[in-house]
């Protein structure tokens, strides 16, 4: 039995909270694996594990602030070796000097690795928040060196830490990831209307009303003033606000440029009644991630990054492409990933799974990061005709749906038929791809949309 | 203590004057000295009708000393007599000082407790009554800094009259300070009888989930009426009214200011070393991790009470506890 307790891991340091254990009991660690995340004012370091063995308990909680010399968990060593063969072994194995009445407890007094999360090192120094938002976030085990502040002069508030355990409780996955990798679903204009009614929902159950809104007089969107009517107006906060800047971001960076495209989707929808016909059934929307895709191996520019340091632009082989899935809790994007690698079936599977995980709001973080592409299908909200899409930076290409409709069309031979026609606008980044390229493109979608069996040609 | 019933309706002053005369009438180890307060019923009238009522040995006219009078009364209260002094105004209180600092405040300490100091050193104090330089004074954190020395402060007539028993019955010095602003400003229901409200405790006002106010005396109206102001805007502030400075009720602070997470303090004495201070340090040490916001201080300057043409810019008004609320609020 080896208990692990936390040890001075440098600078004179007497406690430090506990963030997270990295393992759970009735695993396996080798030596030096990481067991668990502490937070000391000053770093966060992983302790690692003295020796191999399997975790038998862990002895806190996340969010706890223990002292120097505190158990913190309980190892077992996997030979199951006696106490006292126990006590030598890791006397010499450890610190030759233990003294051997205190070898049972294993104090690591070799510094450790200290390790800064990724994506932080650059805001290591002072974090602007008030002594409350760090209240808020140790009660959440949130490491605010990882939190991005909205606030004044770029402080961290409640909101920032409420969104942030928010994102991550969506997958409890590495905090840090979700921190360095803010997932903001990039959709259009249409998003940011859906997203309206949750955020004044958020703002009735918060307590404080935001002053500099209450109290001045404010322009509402019918162009009358109210003065100091809080329910006219909505707090440009948290998760909003996050948007927001991202769409700025994408929009100032990127020189967007939209086409638009009429796709005849009459075949589709045939070949669809004969699948569902022979009991399966198959999502639109599958075969459009399809034949993107396809699309895709072909005008590799629409999947790619464009690196400006290095004056680069990554031709990225996998396709993950991002679906934004209107929820309840607002719009977020899922990502169907190696697409190229996956049947229609996979993917109408894998589709309708992620929009469950998404409507059930337990979407992980590792569901929603890493796209490569992205698709909005507004067409079930009826409507819209085209759009101008924003791109998900760093993404080089979006591409909406909109509603199909029967529409008269004259054919090759001066007839005209009534065919199901879905209008598709594409934006892209103009710095990366020339609408030459997107025509050809969408011009490929179409070609395979319009006549779905070519799509067998592709079967892996 | 006898609930009373019947209520009369008193301006603070009057209050003050009716805890006095309650206080003669049930004890005569209580005695009044000071400056002109027999005949004259003192420059207030807080003891107005009391010598007539109670004798010259009773309600004494003193000589123009304030340390000989707080001297004598401190004699008297160490034998037996509860001596309540009054100061004409606080900013006379000094020659006294000597007396209050090292003897009135230290005997229990010094005595190893065989002897106490029960005694009540009455002072108007504060700006805003247009009178004269040194009568505006606001200098009440000259008396919380000396351990043994209470400091009471009321902002109503109820208050008045309750604290100035309950300091009365204190076995040990407190300093009643009296806002000279509020003296007659309003009237409130007053108890017949005897009645007290305990020293150490403040008051929460009003219930509110925003921000904590804290303030007393007379500046307890302004900061009920910027509350009043902020609540139009949605904002809704718990207001305190300390009514004891010395010993500071800190359960009453600290719960608030846990629940609000944002502090306004509104005193008219000077900032530097100001009772706001000690409030701020009370807040960081108890009640740091619920701060949304630091601590706003609407206080006098750190000036001499000017001259009363300029009174009005040195005393917070509601628009500067209003801005300071708004301040902490947008933090």
């Amino acid at each position: 039995m080896v208990e692990v307790k936390l040890h001075d891991i440098g600078e004179g340091m007497t406690e430090a909270d506990i963030n997270c254990y990295l393992v759970k009991p009735g695993d396996f660690v080798k030596a030096d694996d990481p067991l668990v995340e502490v937070q000391t004012d000053k770093m966060t370091a992983e302790i690692p594990a003295p020796r191999s063995g399997v975790i038998k308990e862990l002895l806190l909680t996340p969010g706890q602030t223990v002292k120097v010399g505190t158990t913190l968990l309980i190892m077992e060593d996997s030979s199951g070796g006696s106490k006292t063969v126990e006590l030598q072994k890791v006397a010499e194995a450890v610190n030759s000097e233990a003294p051997q009445a205190d070898a049972a407890v294993v104090v690591l007094d070799r510094p450790a690795e200290v390790k800064v999360p990724v994506g932080v090192s650059a805001r290591l120094g002072r974090i602007l928040a008030s002594p409350y938002t760090r209240k808020v976030a140790r009660e959440n085990a949130v490491n605010i060196m990882e939190v991005k502040g909205t606030g004044p002069a770029g402080r961290i508030t409640e909101e920032d830490i409420l969104a942030f355990v928010k994102l991550r409780d969506h997958g409890g996955a590495s905090t840090s990831e979700a921190g360095s990798e803010q997932q903001v679903p990039n959709i259009s204009k249409y998003a940011s209307e859906q997203e309206v009614p949750n955020v004044s929902q958020r703002a009735s159950e918060s307590k404080a009303p935001n002053v500099s809104e209450v109290g001045s007089e404010v322009k509402t969107a019918a162009g009358h003033e109210t003065v100091g009517k809080s329910q006219d107006i909505l707090p440009f906060r948290g998760r909003r606000k996050q948007i927001a800047k991202k769409m700025v971001q994408s929009i100032y960076t990127i020189p967007h440029c939209t086409h638009f495209e009429e796709i005849d989707v009459s075949e589709l929808i045939a070949l669809r009644e004969e699948i569902k016909a022979s009991g399966n059934s198959i999502s639109a929307t599958a075969f459009f991630i399809k034949a993107l895709s396809i699309g895709l191996k072909e005008f590799p520019v629409f999947n790619a990054k464009l690196d400006e340091e290095n004056e680069s632009i990554q031709l990225l082989r996998e396709h993950h492409i991002g679906i934004a899935v209107d929820t309840p809790e607002g719009l977020i994007v899922p990502v169907i990933r190696n697409v190229e690698q996956k049947n229609l079936k996979q993917i109408h599977d894998e589709m309708k799974r992620l929009t469950k995980l998404a409507l059930d709001d337990k979407l992980t973080v590792q569901d929603i990061s890493g796209g490569t592409f992205t698709i909005s299908n507004v067409g079930p909200l009826g409507g819209s005709i085209g759009a101008t899409p924003i791109i998900q930076h760093p993404q080089t290409a979006l591409v909406s749906f909109h509603k199909t409709k029967k529409r008269p069309v004259a054919t090759d031979q001066d007839e005209i038929v009534i065919r199901s026609i879905m209008n598709l606008s594409m934006a892209f980044d103009h710095r990366v791809a020339d609408g030459a390229t997107a025509v050809a493109f969408t011009n490929r979608f179409a070609q395979l949309i319009e006549n779905p069996k070519l799509m067998l040609l592709e079967l892996m | 203590m006898k609930t009373a019933v019947q209520t009369k309706t008193l301006t603070l002053v009057q209050a003050i004057t009716d805890g006095l005369d309650t206080m003669l009438s049930e004890s005569k180890e209580v005695i009044l000295l000071g400056e002109d307060i027999g005949k004259n019923g003192g420059v207030f009238r807080a003891t107005d009708g009391l010598q007539e009522k109670y004798g010259e040995d009773r309600v004494i006219d003193t000589p123009l000393s304030e340390a000989g009078f707080v001297g004598a009364a401190i004699g008297m209260a160490v034998n037996g007599f509860r001596p309540v002094v009054e100061i004409q105004f606080l900013g006379f209180i000094y020659p006294a000082y000597e007396q209050i600092m090292t003897h009135a405040s230290r005997l229990r300490m010094r005595t190893l407790g065989h002897y106490t100091v029960p005694m009540v050193i009455r002072a108007p104090y504060g700006a805003g009554v247009r009178a004269p330089e040194i009568h505006c004074d606001s200098t009440e954190s000259l008396f919380t800094h000396m351990p043994g020395m209470k400091v009471v402060c009321p902002s109503n007539a109820y208050d008045a009259k309750g604290l100035m028993i309950a300091a009365i019955e204190d076995p040990d010095p407190v300093l009643f300070l009296e806002p000279m602003r509020s003296y007659r400003s309003s009237r409130g229901e007053v108890p017949e009888g005897k009645y007290t409200v305990e020293i150490g405790k403040g008051k929460k006002l009003t219930e509110g989930d925003d921000v904590t106010v804290i303030a007393w005396g007379a500046m307890v109206p302004v900061a009920m009426k910027a509350a009043e102001d902020m609540k139009q805007k949605g904002i809704n502030c718990e207001v305190l009214d300390l009514r004891t400075l010395y010993p500071i009720d800190k359960d009453l602070v600290i719960e608030s200011v846990q629940k609000t997470g944002r502090t306004v303090i509104v005193h008219e004495a000077h900032a530097t070393g100001g009772t706001g201070s000690d409030l701020i340090s009370l807040i960081n040490d108890e009640a740091f991790l619920y701060q949304k916001a630091p601590a706003e201080r609407v206080t006098g300057y750190d000036t001499p009470v000017p001259y009363f043409g300029f009174e009005d810019h040195y005393l917070p008004t509601p628009k500067r506890v209003a801005a300071a609320i708004e301040k902490v609020m947008k933090f």
